[in-house]
């Protein structure tokens, strides 16, 4: 097994790399100048000049990146030209709330899906089965945005039950922070169930086919203990998987749902980074969120070998 | 009592609430929350360059302006108590209000103001917004309450040029800007009624009452919280649901608009400002040089269609540069009628085809007023492309005159000189249209050097009927600011600038 830990972490390494530099390729690539930005637009050439020298901005490419790399690796991330703020007290600040509301959203669907999933391969093709695909297929084409307004409409404005926007430190008012998190969890985890189901479905079918459940089914164990304890882990690798990236995809926060519920994420920093041309702060964000999912497809390869041993022993 | 008498005392009450005066009764206390557009990044200038919007209406909480606007858009005393001016109007004086404190105890004085305006000033600190304080050449200090602005050009109507609540305006303490450092910029400090008691970013500013204020018997309100509420449906949803108080609002939302009118239990608060949103052609390139095409071009509109295409008719059109909400208002400003038939003859006479690109935002906004200006003027037999470029790319091009037509904005303002003079003196270098009228500079010159509003209102009418005949610049809609807000918030002033200022407001 550490073997195999060892093996997957020096993969990480290039790839982490490879993920740098296209983010400071793809920084340097936008439009505009940061010493335009710092400056003005009514700035004089000379004086943009100047502050460019004085930023290493007219160095070529390569030696830039470098230049990050080396603080990257001394743990200096730079600072926001703007607010003053270290990318690392930005990122500290932001990220709570983007892991909390991955957590509950991830959570809202895998509960929403395994067990909706379970009662459609039990009888697949059947009128549940039917009805659940329609569904989902009909959940899936509706954009998360457009859930999100709805939501709002009606536990919000209509009935009055739950917050539209906001947040609260969990530490300060544990209640309001949870409920500040369900309309945004609901929205996310209603555009991540059908997938999820749609997976877990699949491979569950496959798994009910084999011959150990047979064999199970034969011993007279109940239903109920053939599907969870002996179906559900071997038919799992394909929703650990779909999990694990989607985890990955809402580490960088979700840009649209942080916006319309006015969450302090993650999602809201790289927006505002974005707007103001705060190179710094969107470097260091997309670096940080590429290292997260990096971080989170390694922890799924090592649940494959959890979930099924012949992974570990390279022969799947 | 008889019933008689009861009625009379109803009559006087009623008529004593009419009046209004002294029974008006400001109720103390309570938390007003408000839902800004965007996020805050800080208060120093060095850093944050230029306030925007948001950035104004928490300033106006905590930092104040050596003057303010009274409610008819004249100055009236801040920080300074009066001021007077020499007779080129290039010094003015202002005396200071004595006895007043900064936030962290220090003192309030003439030398801070200097300081201030020293360290903006200052070419090593790259700020940009020395170049929006590049008309004044010194601030002098002569003693604790006296200060003096050394001013390049006369300006004729200086206090009320400094009653923004911008980066330049506002006062902050040099004691506190030298002491934090890096961690000033979220940290600010200033005279102003309240203080900032929490600040988690991107999520909620907590201000609470400054019990030191010196002018706290006019202070209503605990506490104010100002939120970012970057999507304009959740915005509205959380003024529903009272989430929020009052929320700021724009005429693209018209919708949301509408709905509060219509809903007893909220109110709109809008604001008829000066300025519109403008566009300029470039009249050095073809086929913009020709004066018959750039009429044509203007011609070929029709606002009131455009308002309600774009933001369902709350958009108001324009005629000239200044607008309903300011005090020059003209008998005759020159303005084309809207005449498509006389535009497409126009573009007859001129003979060769004419084809032009012009520039917008790359947002939704951007593509649908590209969209319609396109329509108006194909039908006029012109051909316009859409380049649709990022929102800070468009100043650039326009200073490097890149461009055929270009949209700007002139906006609200108490006086009119300070955009007149860049957007249309010839050596001017905001000069965007590249155009060249004697008579033009003669009446902008006029307006800037006398002090007779009857006077200066001629010039600018002068003024606005040359640039509507020589077409250089369009208008399309005058300059409207909005707010939404629970019924019972009270107490909050005229838009200015689109500032939503709620220092001395109340709840019912």
């Amino acid at each position: 097994m550490a073997r195999f830990i060892g093996r997957r972490l020096v993969y990480l390494l290039p790839v982490l790399l490879a993920v740098t530099l296209l983010t400071f390729l793809i920084a340097s690539l936008l439009p505009g100048d940061l010493a335009v930005t710092i400056l003005g637009d009514q700035a004089t050439p000379e004086k943009v000049e100047a502050l460019r020298a004085q930023m290493g901005l007219d160095l070529p490419l390569w030696e830039r990146y470098l230049r990050w790399l080396w603080g990257v690796a001394h743990g200096d991330l730079g600072r926001s030209f703007r607010t003053g703020e270290t990318v690392l007290a930005a990122v500290a600040d932001r990220l709570p709330v983007s892991l909390e509301l991955m957590v509950i959203a991830e959570g809202m669907g895998l509960l929403i899906a395994i067990p909706l999933a379970i009662l459609c391969a039990v009888k697949s093709g059947g009128a549940l089965d039917r009805f659940m695909t329609g569904l989902a297929f009909g959940k899936l084409s509706l954009p998360p945005y457009l859930v999100a307004i709805l939501l709002i409409y009606l536990f919000a404005v209509e009935l009055n039950l739950l917050p539209a926007t906001g947040w609260v430190p969990f530490s300060e008012d544990p209640i309001t922070n949870i409920r500040s998190f369900v309309l945004p969890g609901l929205t996310l985890a209603f555009a991540e169930w059908p997938v999820l189901m749609r997976v877990l479905r699949s491979d569950m079918i496959a798994t009910l086919q084999e011959d150990y459940i047979a064999m199970a089914k034969a011993k007279g164990l109940k239903p109920a203990r053939i599907l969870l304890v002996h179906a559900l882990k071997p038919s799992s690798l394909t929703l650990v998987t779909v999990t694990g990236i989607n985890i990955g995809r809402l580490i960088g926060g979700t840009l649209i749902i942080e916006t319309i519920f006015a969450l302090p994420g993650i999602g809201r920093l790289l927006v505002g980074a974005i707007y103001a041309r705060d190179f710094i702060i969107l470097q260091g964000v997309v670096l940080f969120v590429a290292v997260g999912f990096v971080i989170v497809n390694f922890i799924v390869d090592m649940l494959y070998a959890v979930l099924d041993p012949r992974i570990r022993h390279g022969r799947a | 009592m008889s019933i008689f008498r009861l009625r009379t005392l109803g009559c006087v009450l009623a008529a004593m609430a009419l009046a209004g005066g002294p029974a008006h009764a400001q109720k103390q206390g309570g938390t007003l929350t408000v839902g800004l557009e965007l996020d805050i990044p800080g208060f120093d200038p060095l850093k944050v360059g230029v306030y925007d919007t948001s950035q104004n209406m928490a300033a106006a909480l905590m930092l104040e302006t050596l003057v303010r606007l009274d409610d008819n858009g004249k100055a009236a005393p801040s920080l300074a108590v009066s001021w007077s001016h020499s007779d080129d109007f290039k010094t003015w004086t202002f005396k200071l209000r004595p006895g007043v404190k900064f936030h962290d105890g220090t003192p309030f004085n003439a030398a801070a103001v200097k300081w201030n305006f020293d360290r903006q000033k200052d070419p090593k600190n790259n700020c940009r917004c020395a170049f929006y304080i590049s008309f004044i050449n010194s601030v002098d200090a002569p003693d604790d309450l006296t200060l003096v602005y050394n001013l390049r050009d006369p300006s004729v109507n200086l206090p009320t040029i400094l009653t923004i609540q911008s980066s330049n305006n506002v006062v902050q303490s040099p004691a506190a800007i030298q002491a934090k450092g890096d961690d000033y910029n979220r940290n600010p400090v200033g005279t102003g009624p309240y203080v900032i008691k929490s600040w988690t970013a991107g999520d909620r500013m907590v201000l609470e009452r400054n019990p030191n204020y010196w002018n706290k018997d006019k202070v209503y309100l605990d506490s104010i919280v100002l939120r970012p509420l970057p999507d304009s449906q959740s915005r509205f949803a959380s003024l529903k649901s009272g989430e929020t108080d009052l929320v700021w609002a724009d005429e693209f939302e018209a919708d949301n608009i509408q709905r509060a009118k219509t809903d007893s239990s909220l109110q709109v608060l809008s604001y008829a400002g000066s300025g519109a949103a403008v566009n300029v052609f470039n009249t050095k390139v073809a086929p913009l040089d020709d004066v018959r095409v750039r009429q044509a071009l203007v011609m070929a509109l029709d606002r009131k269609k455009y308002s309600q295409a774009l933001t369902n008719g709350l958009s108001r059109p324009a005629r000239n540069p200044y607008g309903d909400g300011s005090w020059v208002q003209c008998k005759d400003d020159g303005a084309l009628p809207e005449d498509p038939k006389k535009a497409a003859e126009l573009i007859k006479e001129y003979g060769k085809p004419v084809s032009f690109k012009m520039l917008f935002t790359a947002t939704p906004r951007g593509r649908a007023n590209g969209q319609i200006l396109q329509q108006f003027w194909k039908n006029i037999g012109v051909n316009m492309e859409i380049e649709q470029v990022d929102q800070a790319t468009i100043p650039a091009r326009a200073f490097q005159r890149k461009f055929d037509v270009t949209p700007w904005r002139i906006v609200d303002f108490p006086d009119p000189d300070v955009q007149m003079f860049a957007n249309f003196y010839s050596k001017s270098p905001l000069n965007l249209a590249n155009f060249t009228d004697p008579a033009l500079d003669k009446a902008l010159e006029g307006a800037r050097l006398t002090p007779d509003e009857a006077k200066r209102t001629e010039f600018y009418c002068e003024a606005s009927r040359i640039i509507n005949k020589d077409a250089t610049w369009f208008w399309t809609f005058q300059n409207t600011y909005y707010a939404m807000a629970k019924a019972k918030v009270k107490g909050v002033p005229k838009l200015y600038g689109g500032v939503i200022d709620v220092s001395h407001a109340w709840l019912e």
